[in-house]
């Protein structure tokens, strides 16, 4: 194939995602996945805009990468405020208007978030920063977001937004940048522009191009596929809570909460164990406890919504997809409880007179 | 993480897990908030001082549950003083290794099998409590296990500088400035040396 066609595809596949968020092709730039583009974004976009102001606002629940990122700005002479969350995982509004300044270039969120499932209230956080009386830029981490909530960026007010094809059962090491026309972001990979000045260098197009063939399967019949992973995930918690006692659901209930996402503190019992035991039948799940985690530390989202250090170790985070099956739930809680049982037979904690 | 087959088997299915009624002692270790807690209950024949029944129970992971599995085996049927010279290394060899992050678990359960045979010996007189000093300060930081390479920050040479005066525990630590474990093994000297009443207080400087 040669180059002209190639760039042809890449317009094509850059229409495909575009189109799922009410944007056009142009403002589509496609990353070595979600890490890098949000790398590009808040890099870019703050070395770029440093001139106006060095005051960005995140709260303390934010995906990794964004903590990391704001981390290494305020390092280097950044102001940063760190927003805190309530129990279910909401920013803090409140804080959100009184930490505004005209200082301030940059708001950054995690659309959903990783560990709790929460759906930022982004058209209120989007009216909050348009009372200020210049332009704050909203930088979206959209990863766990994408293909499980309908957005529009525009009725949004998203100017920057990362999202990840392995998410929506695409390959791995692919994702895409949005950047609204005029915002303005300087380089951070310096190198040969094959298809943009960000994402430099050699692309994978066969990636992308599966990428694409993800997010038109995922969207063929967006709604049916969604609400179809909701009605599995409210059938997961029902029947978890209908079947287990002693657990604890973390996030929202219902439709603030993202579909997919089912994240519960079981009491007694340490999740690293869960998980493994879950494995060793077939069913993949996640936890919050420091015992899997880097560096050996308690989840930090469920501390920051409260909870104690028990309920962190204790927490599994179920992830559901259109694929999954009634009789798989089924399966899985049974198995679950089972589990549950089982290691609260063992644990000194539940046995206590 | 990669557990090896014996890791799983004996968390599948551990040996002994349970309870024994009207023990002769038990001893309960760890913290629900660190992620681990282990209890031991041990039953001994008293002219023989033979560890005839010992059953354990865990709060915790994976490796938690394996090597209280693997530590109530070994001791079952031993001599209290064979016993108790049991080591987390042996524990750990026993289950064909543990990754590095999780050998504290095995610290954790020799130290709740020792603590449990000691609090026999007092029950029946046949030993003290240990006296106070640096030296437990030192005893306990033995046990504090540098989540990278699986073993102690004595043997590591991380620890620079212990004193105690007044009730004060000064520790120096040598560890590098963007290490992940950091604040685990801060958390860890913490956790093995706060519930002793001679300390009043602990600063680490690292």
């Amino acid at each position: 194939m040669g180059g002209s066609s190639i760039s042809e595809e890449i317009e094509g596949f850059k229409k495909i995602i575009a189109d799922t968020i009410n944007t056009t092709a142009s403002e589509i730039h496609f990353t070595t996945g979600g890490t890098s583009a949000n790398n590009i974004a808040i890099k870019g976009f703050l070395s770029e805009n440093a001139g106006r102001g060095t005051h960005i606002i995140i709260s303390v629940i934010d995906y990794p990468d964004l903590l990391a990122n704001a981390a290494f700005f305020e390092k280097s002479g950044f102001t940063v405020t760190y927003l805190q969350a309530d129990r279910d995982g909401f920013v803090d509004l409140k804080q959100l208007q009184q930490a505004i300044t005209s200082d301030t270039i940059l708001f950054i969120t995690t659309l959903v978030n990783h560990t709790v499932g929460t759906i930022q209230p982004i058209e209120k956080i989007k009216n909050i920063l348009s009372k200020a009386d210049h332009k704050i830029a909203v930088m979206v981490d959209a990863c766990e977001a994408y293909g499980r909530i309908p957005i529009d960026v525009n009725s949004m007010g998203i100017d920057l937004m990362s999202i990840s094809a392995h998410k929506i059962h695409g390959p791995q090491g692919v994702g895409a940048l949005y950047k609204r026309k005029g915002i303005v972001i300087g380089p951070i990979k310096h190198g040969v522009a094959r298809i943009d000045s960000f994402e430099t260098g050699g692309i994978n197009i066969a990636s992308i191009a599966g990428f694409a063939k993800a997010v038109q399967l995922a969207f063929s019949d967006f709604k049916k596929h969604t609400e179809k992973i909701r009605e599995l995930s409210d059938y997961l918690l029902s029947s978890i809570e209908s079947k287990i006692p002693d657990t604890m659901l973390n996030g929202p209930r219902g439709l603030l909460r993202a579909p997919h996402n089912i994240n519960v503190s079981f009491d007694y019992i340490e999740g690293e164990a869960i998980m493994v035991m879950m494995d060793l039948n077939g069913i993949s799940v996640a936890t919050g406890s420091a015992c899997a985690s880097q560096g050996l530390k308690a989840n930090y989202v469920l501390m920051a919504l409260g909870r104690n250090h028990e309920q962190s170790h204790g927490s599994i985070k179920f992830t559901l997809s259109r694929y999954n099956t009634k009789t798989e739930i089924n399966i899985a809680v049974d198995k679950l409880k089972e589990i549950v049982q089982e290691l609260r037979n063992r644990s000194p904690l539940y046995n206590k007179e | 993480m990669q557990y090896s087959q014996k890791v799983l088997d004996h968390f599948m299915n551990p040996h002994i897990v349970g309870k024994i009624e009207n023990p002769d002692a038990v001893a309960t270790e760890g913290s629900p908030a660190c992620g681990d807690q282990v209890s031991i209950y041990l039953k001994v024949e008293h002219e023989t001082q033979i560890i005839s029944d010992i059953k354990f129970q865990s709060y915790g992971c994976a490796s938690n549950i394996a090597t209280a599995s693997i530590i109530t085996d070994l001791a079952k049927g031993k001599t209290l003083e064979e016993a108790k010279k049991v080591t987390w290394k042996e524990a750990a060899d026993a289950l064909d290794g543990l990754p590095p992050v999780k050998m504290h678990c095995s610290v954790l359960a020799v130290d709740t099998l020792r603590k449990a045979i000691k609090n026999y010996e007092l029950k029946n007189n046949l030993s003290t409590l240990d006296k106070f000093s640096k030296e437990t300060v030192l005893e306990e930081l033995k046990k504090v296990i540098y989540p990278k390479v699986g073993e102690d920050i004595i043997t590591l040479k991380m620890v620079k500088y212990v004193g105690f005066d007044n009730g004060v525990v000064i520790i120096d630590l040598d560890i590098p400035k963007f290490d992940k474990y950091r604040d685990n093994v801060a958390e860890e000297i913490k956790e093995h040396l706060e519930h002793y009443q001679e300390i009043k207080d602990i600063k680490i400087t690292m």
